[in-house]
């Protein structure tokens, strides 16, 4: 093989592993240095750069709505436990199944009310700015999901009648 | 150098005939010897790029730019990472059904 291209083959290989090498290190370092596993409202401090009194307040919203939270969740568990039983093995919806299903739509609205409720009590405990950035996160992240599996639903409906 | 050797080198030298010198010698001297220290050309941009790569400034300058390089955008993808993680967490405990 021609010496040149050898060399500038090599040259390429050895590039491409310092960057690769220097890439992956720092990556890992970083990931090591930085990350709070053990603490829920590190991301808060660390996204919103809230002070050790904002900080404060937060832990103490996030510590008083923990309980309520894993308490709507439990329900809504219960009550999706209860809904499977009288499903059972019937081929058909029956109006008990559906009024489980309308009392789980219930529990999941009461439970999303409750944790937008906090988000708000969270937004208005920092700066204003930051607050109202949070907000807007926290409904993108929590109401974004439903929306966008209802609309990748409807998508799919809206195929599937064109093609019939 | 003995002092005392001199007039025998003069008379020595004086022995000693001297041809004439062609014509342009110091002239030609220095070209060839410019000729001797001027590189190669190369044959192809193939081994020009191989003849750049090999000069240790360039390589130290490269593999140097290429560290700086991986060591900046993996920080950043590190800090991406640590941040998605952390805000996942966060999610996970304030908002567990929309994880489910």
């Amino acid at each position: 093989m021609n010496r040149s291209l050898v060399i500038l083959l090599g040259a390429l290989a050895l590039g491409a592993g310092i960057f690769a090498g220097s890439y992956f290190t720092a990556q890992r370092a970083t990931v090591m240095c930085c990350a709070k596993p053990a603490d829920d409202l590190g991301w808060l401090q660390m996204e919103f750069h809230l002070g050790d009194a904002e900080m404060a307040r937060i832990r103490e919203l996030h510590d008083g709505y923990l309980p309520k939270c894993a308490e709507m969740c439990a329900k809504i568990a219960a009550k999706k436990d209860e809904l499977a039983a009288v499903l059972g093995t019937s081929t058909n919806l029956t109006a008990e199944a559906q009024t489980k299903l309308n009392e789980i739509a219930a529990l999941q609205a009461q439970c999303q009310a409750q944790m937008l409720e906090h988000f708000a009590a969270v937004s208005q405990a920092m700066p204003p700015e930051q607050g109202q950035r949070y907000l807007a996160e926290m409904k993108r992240l929590t109401l974004g999901t439903n929306e966008l599996m209802e609309q990748s639903m409807s998508d799919h409906a809206g195929h599937e009648h064109g093609t019939n | 150098m003995n002092t005392e050797d001199i007039p025998l080198q003069t008379l020595l030298r004086q022995t000693r005939p001297a041809p004439a010198l062609p014509p342009r010698f110091q002239q030609n001297v220095w070209r060839r010897i410019e000729d001797a220290e001027a590189p190669a050309q190369p044959a192809s941009w193939l081994d020009a790029l191989a003849n750049l790569i090999l000069r240790p400034r360039f390589a130290l300058a490269a593999a140097a730019v290429l560290l700086l390089m991986g060591v900046f955008a993996g920080t950043l993808e590190g800090r991406q990472m640590v941040r998605h993680d952390a805000q996942m967490n966060y999610l996970a405990s304030v908002a567990p059904h929309v994880l489910r």
